[in-house]
């Protein structure tokens, strides 16, 4: 059982992608995404049930990771020969030959070490790829469809995008999944090569561009990986996650050594999570089509990054390097807060808030206590669906109204009133109580006292996040009273957009059930303790608590009443917008009467503060910072 | 819990009396120090009551949903200081309402609406941090962020953290839209704008929006009572001469411009917090 479970996770979407790949007739594509979709999501949950697991496969698979090990690094090699890119050149020469060294001449016995193994952590990470992944995989359908219609091509390039979109979701569901660090290596390489694949899906020269960016920067941290990894063989002498975590105690007395690969391994991360001096590499993604943005966003590939941190977590717990990973990750929240406040590109306001939400994870990592933790991965759960929604709304905007400026999407809801909702609700999910985005800042916020430069920085970026998420929600409401026009859109771009937004808020109502069942566990297993007890779904830590339910129902009250009051205001209620005294309406549009009885229309755009969050001005400073603070990092030890 | 129900009724209940009575008082003592008479201790109550009964007039359905969820945010906020909950909590559901009273400005398409939100978004991204760390603060001091612990110390927390008063205190001004903070809903006319985020909020509407910031001057006024937790005395007289120094403050200062605020705020408050934080761990 056990067997199939992982076959369909793991190794299922790398079959079916290979089937896409050649596949050229659309209907058939749709009905094997669908049911790769289904299965995924089945064999997920099912895996979920089933709870933590060690399992080892036939060694033939051994090889075959070993073989795909080098055609990747020969691939990316090929790509930076072509493309005569000097960095991606010697770094994937460099990754060649310590890959030969670890693979041939440091590791004995190949197979001894189980491949895989699954704690409540990677079962939850499996379940977000799964099904957050598959919904996204799902809209492209729909998505794709329409986009290639608008770009005219000759021949549809869908095969190879969804060859690497289902190709991408099993090398997640390995990296998650694998004890072997050798595996995680292998699947770790095959989402580098899936992103950089996939960023350049478009081919303008804007997307190679970016895309080589990406792939010089995943290169970066693929290195620090498998450097990592050939240090943690000759320090611990086993590549075996389990066996790490479960010594992680004793080394955290010893100290020192297991540092160092214990950063590269963050570092690889750092990078994969986009944090800054990286962070544009995300940014730059946002090129390509729209479901590749909100995979790479929500569900794959940022995860990844932020998955190995917290998954390393308790062994560095305690010493100066968690410590200058909690102020790392302050940091690079309050700066691409600052960064997301002077945007008004949508993605752009969207890429921010992920790497600034990255960061926080990342700051909960270093923090290091269990309350912290238990913030960390509640945000990695929350923080996929909401962000997964959000992507694809804008991707549905996007290909409506032809921008993805939000001053362009002003009054929204006259046109597209279901979209406008769906966004307004995944905005409001991450930055409002009662939604569990924001009961894990709670946790983050109050995990953090103590760590006072630390606490400074959040409670500053927790200020900027309202402010743009706040602007984004009003302006799609600027609406003239009236019924809506009813929108149109395709099934497999409306369902993925209305389950993600019924998530956002179940899984929310869940929050307790899921914190019970899943987080406490895995954080009372590593961290001796877990970090609140619930009654009638209320959080309570001793220092702290956060309620539920009632703030559920009481909100969501106040919240129907409120629609109710709203429902009752009739048209002979409506009165023009207040232009101070000189009001002139043409073709139902407000405005003024200008002089010489001129009229002149009113228009208005958000504050986007470009002298302190301007992005050519502030990233400049925030890279310096951010790479001093991880030079500090690496030779802090030996102060 | 059934005198927590209790409370949290009373503090329904009395919270926009006490409110709209305070902001009576305030008007008399701003009247007096203007050297005019001023209006009646009641009128703030006559107004909204005569606002609750006139026609309901909006230019879309949005802003009257968006008036009703902010009184319901600060009101519940309200309730769940009185029943001694987190603090942080309490901040994250005051943010609710404040977050819908903008969204309800930007729903409007009038440019003095518009300009008013956005500026009500700089005054929160000014007091927001703030509040933050004197809530961090407050936990350090305590152990907690619960409001209840506040209540066990053995003396009053403004001798540990009065620096984090002073920070409270700006984030008050802003809060409670006094001069030279009251850069987007200003009566008057030195802002250039006047009730800015108020603009398109009339007859019930506007009703609502005062009975909400009564419970928000209530709340404030909590927040600062928390700093002398150990008598009621002190803490009505510190709340008392708090609120006589922000109606002075109110009176003798000219305009700021959102710059200056955004950068005193968040320079003066980060500045204090470190300085004083340095001296608890000193202590």
């Amino acid at each position: 059982m056990l067997d199939t479970l992982v076959f369909a996770t793991v190794l299922l979407p790398f079959l079916v992608a290979a089937v896409l790949l050649v596949l050229r007739e659309q209907n058939v594509r749709k009905v094997i995404l669908v049911a790769t979709a289904g299965v995924l999501v089945l064999a997920s949950l099912a895996m979920l049930r089933g709870g933590a697991f060690i399992l080892s496969p036939a060694p033939l698979y051994d090889s075959l990771v070993t073989l795909g090990d080098f055609v990747i690094l020969l691939v990316v090699l090929f790509v930076g020969i072509k493309r005569r890119n000097q960095i991606i050149i010697w770094l994937t020469a460099a990754q060649i030959l310590g890959l030969v060294w670890l693979d041939f001449f440091m590791v004995e016995g190949h197979g001894t070490t189980p491949a895989f193994f699954a704690d409540d952590l990677s079962l939850i990470m499996v379940c977000i790829i799964s099904i957050v992944g598959s919904l996204i995989a799902v809209y492209g359908i729909g998505y794709m469809k329409e986009h290639e219609e608008h770009l005219h091509l000759a021949k549809s390039k869908q095969p190879r995008f969804f060859f690497f979109i289902v190709l991408f979701l099993g090398a997640m569901n390995g990296l998650v999944l694998a004890n072997n660090l050798l595996w995680m290596y292998f699947f770790w390489e095959c989402t580098t090569l899936c992103s950089f694949m996939l960023i350049g899906h478009d081919d303008t020269e804007i997307a190679r561009k970016n895309a080589e960016r990406a792939l010089w920067m995943n290169v970066l941290g693929g290195t620090a990986f498998l450097f990592g990894l050939i240090i943690l063989q000759k320090v611990a002498g086993t590549l075996s996650l389990a066996d790490i975590l479960a010594r992680g105690p004793e080394f955290a007395v010893a100290g020192g050594a297991i540092l160092i690969p214990m950063f590269l391994l963050v570092f690889a991360g750092m990078t994969k999570a986009a944090q800054a001096p990286f962070q544009s590499w995300l940014t730059g993604a946002m090129v390509a089509p729209t479901p590749v943005s909100a995979l790479l966003h929500s569900s794959t590939m940022v995860k990844a990054g932020v998955y190995i941190i917290v998954r390393l977590a308790p062994i560095y717990a305690g010493t100066y390097l968690s410590n200058f990973i909690a102020l790392f990750g302050a940091f690079v929240f309050l700066a691409t807060a600052a960064l997301a406040a002077g945007q008004s590109n949508g993605k752009k306001v969207l890429a921010y808030s992920t790497i600034s939400n990255l960061a926080l994870i990342i700051a909960c990592a270093g923090i290091n206590t269990p309350a912290a933790i238990t913030a960390a991965i509640l945000l990695i759960i929350f923080h996929a669906i909401s962000k997964a929604l959000l992507f694809l709304c804008v991707g549905a905007i996007e290909q409506k109204i032809g921008s993805r400026d939000i001053e362009d999407m002003r009054g929204l809801y006259a046109r597209m009133p279901r979209t406008a909702i769906i966004t307004i609700i995944g905005v409001i999910t991450m930055m409002l109580p009662p939604f569990g985005m924001l009961m894990a800042k709670w946790m983050a916020i109050e995990s953090a006292q103590g760590q006072f430069l630390v606490m400074i920085m959040l409670a500053l970026g927790s200020g900027l996040t309202v402010l743009f998420w706040c602007r984004w929600a009003g302006i799609l409401l600027a609406t003239p009273f009236g019924k809506p026009q009813p929108e149109a859109q395709a099934c497999s771009v409306r369902l993925p957009l209305v389950i993600l937004a019924a998530m956002a808020v179940l899984v929310s109502l869940a929050s307790p059930f899921v914190y019970n069942g899943l987080v406490a566990p895995v954080v009372a297993m590593y961290y001796k303790a877990a970090a609140y007890t619930t009654s009638y779904g209320n959080f309570d830590s001793g220092s702290g608590v956060f309620i539920v339910y009632p703030l559920f129902v009481l909100l969501g009250l106040g919240l129907y009443f409120a629609v109710k009051q709203s429902r009752k205001v009739t048209a002979a209620q409506i009165s023009a917008p207040y232009m101070c005294g000189e009001q002139q309406t043409v073709d139902g549009k407000a405005g003024f009467l200008g002089p010489l009885g001129q009229h002149v229309a009113a228009a208005s755009g958000n504050y986007y503060l470009e002298q302190f969050f301007g992005e050519a001005m502030l990233s400049k400073w925030i890279n310096v910072v951010a790479l001093a603070v991880l030079v500090i990092m690496l030779f802090g030890g030996a102060l | 819990m059934i005198t927590k129900i209790v409370i949290a009724i009373l503090a329904l209940v009395l919270a926009p009396i006490a409110g709209a009575l305070i902001t009576g008082v305030d008007r008399r003592v701003t009247a007096w120090l203007q050297s005019r008479y001023g209006p009646p201790i009641l009128q703030p109550l006559y107004d909204v009551l005569k606002l609750l009964g006139k026609e309901p007039m909006v230019t879309n359905t949005w802003q009257a949903l968006c008036a009703y969820v902010y009184v319901v945010a600060a009101a519940l906020s309200v309730v769940l200081l009185f029943i001694g909950s987190d603090l942080l909590l309490i901040f994250f559901v005051l943010t609710v309402g404040a977050v819908f009273l903008v969204m309800g400005a930007l729903a409007s398409p009038s440019p003095y609406s518009q300009v008013g939100g956005q500026r009500e978004l700089l005054q929160m991204l000014a007091y927001e941090p703030l509040l933050i760390l004197v809530f961090a603060a407050i936990a350090m001091v305590t152990g907690s962020f619960k409001v209840s612990a506040v209540f066990e110390l053995s003396r009053p927390m403004l001798y540990d953290i009065p620096l984090m008063f002073i920070v409270l205190g700006y984030a008050l001004t802003i809060k409670l839209r006094k001069s030279p903070f009251d850069i987007s809903a200003c009566h008057h006319a030195h802002q250039e704008l006047v009730r800015g985020v108020y603009t398109e909020y009339s007859g019930p509407y506007l009703a609502m929006i005062e009975i909400a910031h009564w419970y928000e001057v209530i709340l404030v006024l909590g927040f600062c009572g928390l700093f002398w937790s150990t008598s009621v005395v002190g803490m009505i007289v510190l709340v008392a001469l708090t609120y006589l120094a922000e109606i002075i403050v109110d009176n003798v200062t000219a305009r700021l411009t959102w710059r200056w605020m955004l950068k005193s705020a968040v320079g003066m408050g980060v500045v204090l917090t470190i300085v004083n934080m340095l001296w608890l761990y000193a202590q």
